[in-house]
């Protein structure tokens, strides 16, 4: 199953707490959605594997484990992010402002300059929206993202937000590599595609993966 | 503006220092409730790496003296209640030197991208490999002179380490982070090679097979006296009866008795037991075994170092704490703890009280109160971005370098010497570090080596221009190999080898990290240290563990977390993430949300 996948990509969920960032990453990668979410305990990261436009990519996507409630989420955290999805929620104005706040942060500490933003406007199931399409369309326009508006509750949009981002990463020549998943076992090593081919290691328990013949004194025994 | 922060925990850990983010990440995992402050707006205190622009603001915010906490005044007591001040005045960074060695871009000769070109095969002319010149002539790099305008651009592509550290393979820290499944979050490099100084010159001393067989300069007899030695210390351990009469002897006493020629006593001591003529049998051995248990591990050595640098690694621990539920926040100060019947009861931060049951402080944050002694391990170090390895060689390395004191009054020095494959800094520049225990200060410290193994002068751009002119002219088809034959020469006596030109340093001693506590601290008080003097991680890992086990002596220190694919969550019913045994459940369509334990 894994030799037919293109690439890993990784994605980034960002936004102020409570938009929902949690709730669209388990509608899209487990189609469920719960109503009254606590706030993210125990969410790593996610993995699904679409196909987009006949390619097969498997997707990590990283979510905030609530360190993004006073503003500290770990420089380490946007580290070899190919996507970020910036989410706020249509009715609370204020998560739609913060979001300034929060793409200079992910353009401080991305270390991909081209890596591809997509702007959701999310929870517009519920009747009290306070920022509109036009709003957010001009966002989006002016720092250069992709925008949707989505319900995790209805799912609507969801599967269109991140099947645009996957299409718009894979269209961007250098910012993936094709390469096969030497850390496929169990499906959790993954953090996406280094630059340039130049992976570091990545410790793990099955030494044998790694150990080349006889690198040491006693084999000349 | 002050974030309201739920006021009451089960620890609360603040500094996110190596040894504080482990604390914090084991309390969590075990369902703890666990708030991590930090007064700094950056992760990992004096274990931070920066990129050259937050070098700089750190730098800049030094010398700033922090606004001081509060007075007891102003703090709202109960009965029987006492209030101590916290401090950060073991946290004091000192002799902050920082140097140019380059010119800005105003200064700096208009380069024609040929003459740059042929810049680039200069550079190469002191790798000792005759075959590289002349790849290096095809190649066509860009090579932009350096100048401050363009490291100060280019400052995200620099990730610079206040306390850089090496993991062995086989260490604690990588242990614990495979054990933990915390190893997810991060990525190593393999440091590429151990050098020596060994008759006037770098020599890498060899650690693999190929490297043993490749090596001229060690004779078959000695490569056998060298494994018999090696084995002895691997197989028998320092409580071997082979080592009975040296118990309170050096290893370097030991050694001599065992017929070594030079060149094998020289490896085993320098590069291997990384020891000097203090260093006890005991330890050496132990040095000697960690050295080879680590080896053909991972890479070619038996060091690895974490990419992005060592600040990396307390933010893995910080995700994982997170991932359980801790809280965090950084920016905000403690002000203070409050004590009640010599127990620490709670602490003030800005307007709140938070309550606890255990505080983790790091040596940043603690009242003088509970100080015994300010500690003796004081550190300098230097940090030197260059243009070029101290050792140059076909392929870009990662090299560690022990250099022991020349003169009785100096002390060893670590050297590590990073390359652009790390991200430690941008194609064209190397980024070494040096550190040693303080005697006097930085600079004085790290002289000595400094003036060994680079060229730490000002780059004037009229030598920049002449130097241009020089390799122009090397580079031409006839003089090639004129050159080479200088190389040959060189072999043997490297002195001739251009030093790599040093474009910037900083200096700065880091306080002490053997800090001791006083006897009547609360017991739910505990100290994480700052960074230490030695070259791995272990001395965090234990001080964690040893502060994990005293507040939870019945608990698993760190179990392996799962993978999410693992996850299975029932709401209410499941009390925490269980594990599902199937790996491969992507598809899954049962998984719900993780409810921690409580």
């Amino acid at each position: 199953m894994d030799q037919d996948v293109l690439t890993v990509l990784k994605l980034l969920m960002i936004g102020e707490s409570n938009v929902g960032k949690s709730s669209i990453l388990l509608r899209f990668t487990e189609d469920e959605f719960h109503e009254n979410m606590q706030s993210t305990v125990g969410m790593d990261y996610r993995t699904k594997q679409v196909t987009i436009d006949g390619n097969t990519v498997k997707l990590a996507i990283w979510d905030t484990a609530g360190q993004e409630r006073f503003r500290t989420l770990t420089p380490s955290y946007y580290r070899d992010g190919q996507g970020a999805i910036l989410v706020y929620d249509v009715t609370d104005r204020v998560t739609f402002m913060k979001l300034e706040t929060w793409l200079n942060e992910l353009n401080t500490y991305c270390n991909k300059t081209d890596i591809i933003k997509m702007v959701v406007g999310n929870k517009i199931d519920l009747p009290n929206r306070e920022v509109s399409t036009e709003e957010g369309l001009q966002f989006a326009r002016r720092h250069q993202t992709l925008y949707i508006e989505s319900s995790a509750k209805t799912a609507d949009g969801i599967k269109c937000c991140f099947e645009e981002l996957v299409q718009k990463i894979i269209q961007t020549p250098g910012l993936w590599d094709r390469h096969t998943l030497i850390n496929s076992y169990g499906n959790g090593n993954m953090g996406g595609v280094r630059h340039r081919g130049q992976r570091g290691i990545q410790l793990a328990d099955d030494t044998q993966l790694y150990n080349r013949p006889s690198n040491c004194y006693c084999s000349l025994i | 503006m002050e974030d309201y922060l739920p006021n009451e925990y089960d620890v609360v850990v603040v500094g996110t220092g190596m040894t504080e983010s482990i604390v914090a990440a084991a309390a969590s995992r075990i369902g703890k409730k666990v708030l991590h402050l930090d007064s700094d707006e950056y992760y990992g205190g004096l274990w931070a790496t920066f990129n050259f622009d937050g070098l700089q603001k750190w730098i800049e915010d030094l010398k700033v003296s922090k606004s001081s906490a509060k007075d007891v005044s102003e703090v709202d007591l109960e009965l029987e209640e006492k209030f101590l001040k916290t401090s950060n005045e073991y946290s004091t960074v000192e002799n902050i030197e920082e140097t140019w060695y380059i010119s800005n871009d105003a200064d700096l000769p208009v380069v024609s991208s040929k003459d740059t070109q042929t810049d680039s095969t200069g550079d190469g002319s002191g790798s000792g490999d005759e075959k590289s010149d002349d790849d290096k002539v095809e190649k066509k790099e860009n090579v932009k002179q350096w100048s401050i305008d363009r490291i100060r651009k280019e400052y995200r592509k620099f990730n610079i380490d206040l306390a850089p550290k090496l993991l062995f393979a086989r260490g604690e820290l990588v242990e614990l982070l495979i054990s933990s499944n915390i190893a997810r979050y991060a990525e190593f490099r393999a440091v590429s090679r151990v050098a020596t100084f060994m008759d006037g010159k770098l020599t890498q001393v060899p650690c693999s097979r190929a490297d043993v067989f490749a090596n001229k300069t060690v004779s078959v007899v000695e490569k056998r006296m060298l494994m018999q030695l090696l084995t002895s210390c691997m197989e028998q351990g320092a409580d071997s009866p082979e080592f009975d009469g040296f118990r309170d002897k050096t290893f370097l006493e030991y050694l001599n008795t065992k017929n070594l020629t030079p060149i094998v006593q020289h490896y085993v001591v320098q590069a291997i037991a990384m020891a000097t003529e203090k260093t006890s049998c005991r330890d050496g051995v132990n040095r000697t075994k960690h050295f080879l248990n680590s080896l053909g591990r991972y890479g070619n050595t038996p060091f690895l170092w974490p990419m992005y640098g060592s600040g990396e690694l307390p933010q893995c621990f910080c995700r994982l704490c997170a991932v359980f539920g801790g809280v965090y926040c950084l920016k905000r100060q403690l002000d203070g703890v409050v004590i009640h019947k010599n127990k620490c009861k709670a602490i003030i931060s800005g307007k709140q009280r938070i309550s606890l049951e255990h505080l983790v402080l790091g040596q940043g944050h603690l009242p003088p109160e509970v100080v015994a002694s300010e500690g003796e391990q004081r550190i300098s170090r230097g940090i030197f971005i260059t243009d070029k390895s101290i050792m140059q060689g076909e392929k870009e390395n990662l090299t560690l370098l022990y250099y022991p004191p020349e003169q009785p009054d100096q002390e060893p020095v670590t050297l590590i010497e990073l390359g652009p494959s790390t991200n430690a800094c941008p194609q064209g520049l190397f980024m070494v570090h040096m550190t040693c225990k303080r005697t006097t200060n930085a600079k004085e410290d790290l002289a000595y080596v400094v003036n060994k193994f680079l060229k730490a002068e000002p780059l004037d751009p009229l030598a920049i221009r002449s130097s241009i002119h020089s390799h122009t002219q090397t580079v031409s088809p006839d003089k090639r190999h004129i050159q080479e034959g200088d190389q040959d020469n060189r072999e043997e006596s490297t002195e001739e080898s251009p030093k790599p030109q040093v474009l910037w340093s900083l200096y700065l001693n880091l306080p002490a990290s053997d800090i001791k506590l006083n006897e009547s601290t609360p017991s739910n008080l505990h100290l994480c240290s700052g960074p230490d003097l030695e070259l791995d991680f272990d001395f965090a890992v234990n001080q964690a563990k040893s502060i994990f086990e005293s507040m939870y002596p019945d608990k698993d220190f760190l179990p392996r977390a799962p993978d999410p694919e693992e996850i299975v969550l029932e709401g209410e019913e499941a009390p925490g993430p269980k594990f599902e045994g199937d790996t491969e459940a992507e598809e899954k369509q049962d998984v719900e949300k993780a409810e921690k334990e409580d």
